[in-house]
């Protein structure tokens, strides 16, 4: 059964969408701000699930969506009141609906029966014991259709297929005057022709009246053309589709013989016509009684149109009339569907592709520019200024392309009001989500890579961030504890801030705990943000407070090296009592990077330019001395340790002491800055990431490689890696990068 | 020829899942031609370039409902006597009392089987 295993596919993918139309849905109303059709919309997600559940027999979920969906009609039909204790209960049934979908679809036994017998329970409770009509298995109605008395439809099949326009023989007058454009792509008239020949009878004829004298042929040229008399039962677009492939190498005049063109209504409607045809339509309708009226239909298949042309007509007569409300909102509809955003599902694979071939594109684009550059062609030649299009049109291909990836973070997100849900029952908590800017787009691997780090650090948000209730009144505070989780677009990278208005990091405690561990000296002089830092050091997890909820043997560190790997970065800053924000910055996406070449050693690097605060030219008196290889930089008053980076990287002996290098002031994930040297800065440009992982091996301080325009390959750095490992032997300097090792 | 080849169904359903579920069937029964809409409104429209002998249509959808769809076709000379079975989810009474008094012609609750649409078409069309 392959298509029931295809439409089953399908279920899943729709379900998914379901869930969520049903949380939002959910949620809206639990805000106040739902209208009718949010509560229709939620009635119709259960309802759809439990529909598509019953026919793959996923009884489980169907159990569980009937009361459900029996419940939310009891709200849709103003039965009962969905108060905040309601909503409540609707929103956990949702979870327990997504966490049965799940199992169905990963085809897992459901492990939490109990909390969906709870409630199913309370859902019952809510619409009183109403027995549950028609016994939820199945099976066919009580009442058997034969007891309705259903009036059986006569076909006439004469009469149908006058109908039936479609079917109908029609005679089309087709005029095919192909370019030379056609012939040079390869297309044969003969062919065409004897395609269309298939359709029905055709009657060609050839027009040779362009034909020039012999000797005046250009043998590549075109000059016939044909009129073919086409009787079919095919439709227009069924002739045009003969045509496709030379669409724009012809010239192709399909008109229908007697009247509007059929297959396209809306251009087969012209102001002027509409003048009058209504008046015919208005009388036909007016009257004949329905069964002449078919008649009249039948007898010219053009008329079937004008009875469109009548609807709308009578619709501007009398907008308000009953009868033709409908059609109004159809004719609405119509107008208003090519501004409807209409959506394809495209394979991933299809547009990871598409991805790497316009990384392809951007590399050739820049060998193409170094290729003109060596030629010597002068800045205002043709080819100068057609690489200059190309290369506006490769950012823009590029962009168009990142942009089918991007995907709204708002499905992810309110994922996450459901964990704060669960979190927030585990501990006791009374705690709300609140969602900002859940529309910024981001890549859609990222989207899908940020869930696991998201849930632990909003888990962690709700079970420590977050004060008990009790605690919370004895603060001053409002009872109910604010998680916020927010997006933004924030110049060329993507923030993302999980906050709370809790207690903010116990400073002394995290520190004691570090010290206990063995993480750092017992005197280690920290800063509180380095401090507050320490929570994503591998090892430090706050043992005392293994809870149920977050104590999964995750820590913090397995969040931030998530989020590292996805090219970001994460920052932590705390004030007590007040709460703390955990700031995630990402790239926008994962294939290209905005970077600034750089030689070092006679290497080209790539460095990211999300990690460049800035780039100047050092005074020899700004350089001081410490120790026997380390260096501090004075910026502007703060001393910054510098990194020679042919040093660091092996590309050469000894730290260089020239003067003539360029400082990179850059900022590391703890919010360190550091001064990277290098020899020059050559440019600044989008390069195309290509894992080293996946081609050779992990190097340290270094993230990925790219191929460069003369098709050299230059290494990204990672710098915060390189930071941490050039640390390593100035230990003494900053204690927090020791630690970080 | 016979009725399975000629008949033109017209599918109406705005999820996916269901409205394949229906094809299938149709597909599985021998039935050539076959159309769908993904919504009422949609379905309305195409339906006055095109009909069909045949709606089936679903009874949950946006915007028009199945039977918003029924009435809109009802009092539509051309769409005025195709036949129309309503695909509901329950098998509410009030529903099906409704539909018939909009001159539905038979309906269909899912899930379904093969034999159960078969006989469901059947009892509106003719044998297939």
């Amino acid at each position: 059964m392959d298509s029931m295993e295809t439409i089953k596919q399908t279920f899943f993918q729709e379900c998914e969408d379901l869930l969520q139309d049903l949380e939002s849905g959910l949620i809206l109303m639990n805000d106040g701000e739902s209208d009718d059709e949010t509560i229709n919309s939620v009635f119709r997600a259960v309802h759809s699930i439990k529909g598509g559940a019953g026919a793959f027999e996923l009884t489980e979920l169907v159990k569980f969506a009937h009361i459900f969906e029996n419940t939310l009609d009891e709200i849709r039909s103003d039965r009962l009141e969905a108060s905040k204790e309601v909503l409540k209960v609707l929103l956990q049934s949702s979870d327990t609906l997504t966490d049965l979908f799940e199992a169905a679809r990963d085809d897992v036994e459901f492990d939490d029966t109990e909390r969906a017998d709870e409630l199913r329970a309370a859902l019952q409770g809510f619409i009183g014991d109403k027995p549950e009509e028609a016994s939820d298995d199945g099976g066919m109605p009580a009442m058997s259709m034969d007891d309705m008395g259903f009036e059986p439809v006569i076909l006439d099949f004469d009469f149908g297929d006058d109908v039936d326009v479609a079917p109908d023989a029609i005679v089309f007058d087709i005029v095919f005057t192909p370019n030379a454009t056609m012939y040079a792509h390869g297309n044969e008239a003969v062919r065409l022709l004897s395609n269309l020949a298939e359709l029905g009878d055709a009657n060609i004829t050839c027009d040779r009246s362009t034909l020039p004298a012999f000797d005046d042929i250009d043998p590549e040229g075109a000059y016939l053309s044909w009129s073919i008399e086409l009787e079919t039962e095919k439709t227009e677009d069924d002739i045009r589709e003969i045509f496709d492939f030379v669409e724009d190498d012809c010239e192709l005049q399909i008109t229908q013989r007697g009247g509007a063109p059929e297959g396209g209504p809306e251009d087969g409607l012209p102001d002027e016509d509409s003048a009058e045809t209504p008046d015919i339509a208005i009388e036909t309708t007016s009257e004949a009684p329905a069964m002449d009226n078919n008649e009249a239909v039948s007898a010219a298949p053009v008329e079937v149109a004008s009875v469109e042309i009548e609807v709308k007509a009578e619709e501007k007569e009398q907008p308000k009339a009953e009868a033709p409300a409908k059609p109004e909102k159809k004719a609405e509809k119509k107008a208003a569907a090519p501004v409807q955003a209409a959506t394809i599902r495209i394979n991933l694979e299809r547009v990871d592709r598409l991805i790497n071939l316009v990384g392809e594109l951007v590399i050739n684009q820049a060998m193409l520019t170094e290729c003109v550059v060596e030629a010597g062609l002068s800045r205002d030649s043709a080819v100068s200024s057609g690489l200059d299009e190309f290369k506006q049109l490769t950012r823009e291909i590029q962009e168009s392309v990142m942009a089918i990836r991007a995907q709204p973070v708002q499905s992810l997100f309110q994922r996450m009001s459901r964990v704060v849900r669960k979190a927030a029952q585990a501990t006791d908590k009374s705690v709300r989500l609140v969602l900002e800017g859940e529309f910024t787009e981001v890549d859609k691997t990222i989207v899908e890579k940020l869930a696991d780090p998201l849930t632990h650090m909003i888990r962690n948000a709700v079970d420590h961030g977050v004060e008990t209730p009790e605690k919370r009144l004895e603060n001053g505070k409002p009872e109910e504890g604010i998680v916020t989780l927010s997006a933004a677009h924030r110049s060329g990278k993507i923030v993302i801030e999980v906050s709370d208005d809790g207690a903010g990091v116990n400073r002394e405690r995290v520190k004691q705990i570090a010290i206990d561990k063995g993480l750092i000296p017992e005197d280690a002089p920290l800063s509180d943000s380095e401090i507050d830092n320490l929570l994503f050091m591998p090892g430090f997890s706050t043992a005392e407070n293994v809870t149920t909820l977050s104590g999964r043997g995750v820590g913090m560190d397995v969040v931030k090296r998530a989020i590292q790997s996805l090219g970001g970065r994460v920052t932590i800053s705390s004030e007590p009592g007040k709460g703390s924000v955990f700031t995630i910055s990402l790239p926008l996406t994962l294939a290209i990077l905005d970077g600034m070449l750089v030689h070092a050693a006679g290497q080209t690097l790539v460095i990211p330019l999300t990690a460049i605060v800035e780039t100047l030219i050092p005074k020899p008196g700004d350089i001081h001395h410490m120790g026997p290889d380390g260096r501090v930089l004075n910026i502007r008053g703060t001393f910054v340790p510098m990194i020679d980076v042919g040093y660091e990287l092996g590309f050469r002996d000894s730290p260089t002491h020239s003067e003539r290098s360029v400082v990179l002031s850059v900022e590391t994930d703890g919010g360190t800055q550091s001064a990277l040297l290098v020899d020059a800065i050559q440019d600044q440009r989008q390069v195309v990431i290509k894992s080293l992982e996946d081609n050779y091996g992990h190097v340290p301080s270094i993230a990925a490689a790219t191929i460069l325009g003369d098709g050299r390959i230059a290494l990204i750095l990672d710098v915060d890696n390189l930071v941490s490992s050039a640390g390593d032997s100035r230990a003494s300097f900053d204690p927090t990068l020791v630690a970080a090792e | 020829m016979s009725l399975k080849d000629h008949i033109k169904i017209m599918v109406v359903d705005d999820m996916a899942t269901s409205r394949g579920l229906v094809i299938n069937g149709l597909t599985e029964l021998g039935i050539k031609n076959i159309t769908y809409e993904n919504s009422g409104d949609d379905a309305f429209v195409a339906l006055s370039n095109a009909p069909v002998h045949l709606v089936i249509s679903d009874m949950n959808m946006p915007g028009m409902s199945g039977l918003d769809l029924l009435e809109a076709m009802r009092a539509a000379p051309p769409t005025a006597k195709t036949g129309f079975i309503l695909l509901t989810g329950s098998d509410d009474p009030s529903l099906v009392q409704k539909g018939i008094k909009l001159g539905m012609n038979n309906f269909i609750k899912k899930p379904f089987s093969k034999d159960q649409l078969q006989k469901c078409i059947e009892r509106v069309v003719g044998r297939l």
